[in-house]
């Protein structure tokens, strides 16, 4: 053993010496590496600050440099915001819309995968590959006939007509789930079975605990979806009291589009439950694009 | 009975003990000439089960999705106007014809496709060897990472709102001020067709590059890191390591990214919405836009239609072209 370690000994203080300035010339390139990208991440960032910093100007001081720090920094856009917009209503509204909506598309998902992993059978496997017509069929064809469908049941700017039309992505989330479910051991759901508990009171006592880090994934991929979605919001709501935030945006851009530091105002507001969601959920977000991408 | 108890019932065979279900089934199948009809009974109750799981959402698809899709195939061949199906006259193909004529909507489907091709492979040429440079140490790469990413969080619909005024044509816009120091009249960047094409797909690109790239960042960090070890130790240089070892290995991402990258760019409408309502003329109209604009602002139910099964075709065309190209390209490198 030894005598074969003499001789490697040198051999590898070669490399090694070479080493040094191999580790110093990768030091080097990590070290341009970190002024690039952070150089370039934050150009890329400046959209965003330029919307931030100008919140705290008047119009006068963000025409005359919309680059720099304010000069005379004010609270007075977010006061005006605040007290003269249903900025908190909106809140609420799109609170309501995708909480309830999240709520009964990943239920629904759920129940649908728990139902498919429990019994193969042709039945189920039709009813599969039924189900998989929906990646083909995109969004906008069915736009004519759900609006119509909607007016008929009196749904159009209402709250429970965009939850209605966002129940729609319960498939996806079935699709999530049930690719999770089979992944796990079947035994864990047919241990259950033989308890002699009833299939209800299985879902809720040992599926959903058993699913729980896929849940936590879509339910944070939809709560994206559903809280940024505009296009449902734009075609439905019409009434003021009813928009969500995104729409709210919208109309304050018609609305203020001559006082730019506002209209920045009630952007940073929507966009600051974003950031949060983003900041707490981050891991969760990235979990759903990879796992709804293995999806296809 | 429900099937919970069917199953205890069996359990009491003899053979089956505690053992597993799976056991259970086969136990059951030695009884099988004396139990037929307890087996096909149990096997109906369970599927009755599953099917009642699968109730609700199946309600949620009819309803939503499926209904709905075979009415726009419906209206797409009459000329409903959207107040009384009953006096609607079938047309056949007329509103199909009538897309083919009609700039606007040709407009449309001109700049959503080009919309779709250039983000498709923008991003596809900058979110990869982003990835590959964010996938490296280096000092705050974690923070390079959270923010590219960051930009794909908040919805387009605000970022095109905001990009308004960043690229607003006027001299106070945020890019002409900025050029303005250097003495450069300011540019019409949204009221210039071209211009405002460009606009449209260069913050596109910069909103989902992070998206993507994180995309890539998950799989490339499933790559054995003995591939590289093994390439380096016969002399591999990093250029050559990429193209022998990143690329193939990325194949399967490529082809996720380039398929959520068209579908997704098909169905573009948010951005260039906000950020220019589809103008100046129609040079940023798209096609999702021309299908709410016909079919539910101005009630041409019929040609709206028309337009949005045309659309489910060149979806279904693009997803199976997409296909077959991936899998022969796996095909090729394995």
């Amino acid at each position: 053993m030894t005598t074969q370690h003499i001789p490697a000994a040198p051999a590898d203080a070669a490399p090694a010496a070479r080493g040094l300035s191999l580790s110093q010339r990768e030091r080097i390139r990590s070290a341009v590496r970190s002024v690039v990208v952070i150089a370039i991440a934050l150009i890329c960032a400046v959209p965003l600050y330029v919307v931030v910093i100008n919140t705290f100007k008047n119009s006068g001081d963000m025409a005359a440099d919309p680059f720099g720090l304010p000069t005379h920094f004010t609270l007075e856009n977010y006061t005006y915001a605040l007290e003269n917009l249903p900025v908190v209503q909106a809140t609420i509204n799109t609170l309501i819309v995708t909480v309830v909506g999240v709520f009964f598309m990943v239920i629904i998902g759920a129940l649908a995968a728990y139902g498919m992993v429990q019994k193969r059978s042709k039945l189920t496997a039709g009813i599969g590959a039924f189900l998989m017509l929906s990646f083909v069929i995109p969004g906008q064809t069915l736009l004519i006939p759900q609006y119509k469908m909607e007016a008929q049941f009196g749904l159009v700017d209402s709250l429970l007509g965009l939850i209605v039309l966002y129940l729609g992505g319960a498939t996806f989330c079935y699709f999530l789930i049930v690719q999770y479910m089979r992944g796990l051991p079947g035994e864990l759901f047919e241990a259950a079975r033989l308890d002699g508990a009833g299939p209800f009171r299985i879902f809720w006592q040992i599926v959903l605990p058993l699913i729980r880090p896929i849940l936590i994934t879509v339910v944070v991929f939809e709560t994206m979806w559903t809280w940024n979605d505009f296009m449902t919001p734009n075609i439905y709501i019409s009434s003021t009291e009813k928009q969500t935030l995104v729409l709210q945006v919208f109309n304050a851009m018609g609305q203020f589009s001559t006082n730019w530091p506002l209209f920045m105002t009630i952007t940073t507001i929507a966009l600051i439950p974003v950031f949060l969601f983003f900041i707490f959920c981050q891991k969760w977000i990235v979990a759903g694009l990879v796992a709804g991408s293995v999806k296809g | 009975m429900s099937q919970a108890t069917a199953i205890v019932t069996a359990s009491a065979l003899p053979e089956a003990g505690a053992a597993p279900a799976r056991a259970i089934a086969g136990s059951v199948q030695d009884f099988e000439a004396s139990h037929t009809r307890d087996r096909k009974r149990r096997n109906l109750m369970e599927n009755l089960t599953s099917v009642r799981f699968l109730l609700p959402l199946l309600a949620v698809y009819i309803i939503i999705v499926l209904i709905p899709f075979l009415q726009s195939i419906v209206f797409s061949l009459t000329d409903y106007d959207g107040y009384d199906f009953a006096n609607a006259k079938f047309v056949g193909i007329a509103n199909y014809q009538a897309i083919f004529q009609d700039q606007t909507l040709l407009a449309g489907l001109g700049f959503t496709l080009l919309y779709t091709v250039a983000t498709t492979v923008l991003i596809t040429a900058i979110a990869l060897p982003l990835a590959v440079t964010l996938n490296r140490k280096f000092f705050g790469r974690n923070f390079a990472r959270s923010l590219f990413f960051f930009f794909s969080v908040p919805s387009m619909a605000v970022l095109g709102l905001v990009w308004q005024y960043i690229f607003s044509p006027l001299g106070t816009g945020a890019v002409n001020t900025f050029l303005g120091k250097f003495g450069v009249s300011p540019v019409p960047w949204l009221s210039n067709p071209a211009l405002a094409k460009f606009c449209v797909i260069f913050i596109a690109v910069w909103a989902q590059v992070g998206w993507h790239a994180t995309l890539y960042l998950a799989y490339l960090q499933a790559i054995p890191a003995d591939l590289y070890e093994q390439a380096s130790v016969d002399g591999a240089s990093r250029g050559q390591q990429f193209v022998h070892i990143t690329l193939p290995q990325m194949v399967p991402a490529m082809g996720v990214s380039i398929f959520m990258l068209l579908t997704g760019g098909l169905k573009v409408y948010d951005l260039p919405f906000t950020l220019t309502t589809g103008g100046p003329g129609n040079a940023t109209y798209t096609v999702t836009q021309s299908i709410i604009v016909t079919g539910i602002g101005s009630g041409r139910y019929g040609v709206g239609s028309a337009l949005g099964v045309m659309f489910f075709l060149c979806c279904v065309i693009l997803v199976a072209l997409q296909q077959i190209v991936t899998s022969l390209i796996e095909k090729r490198l394995s």
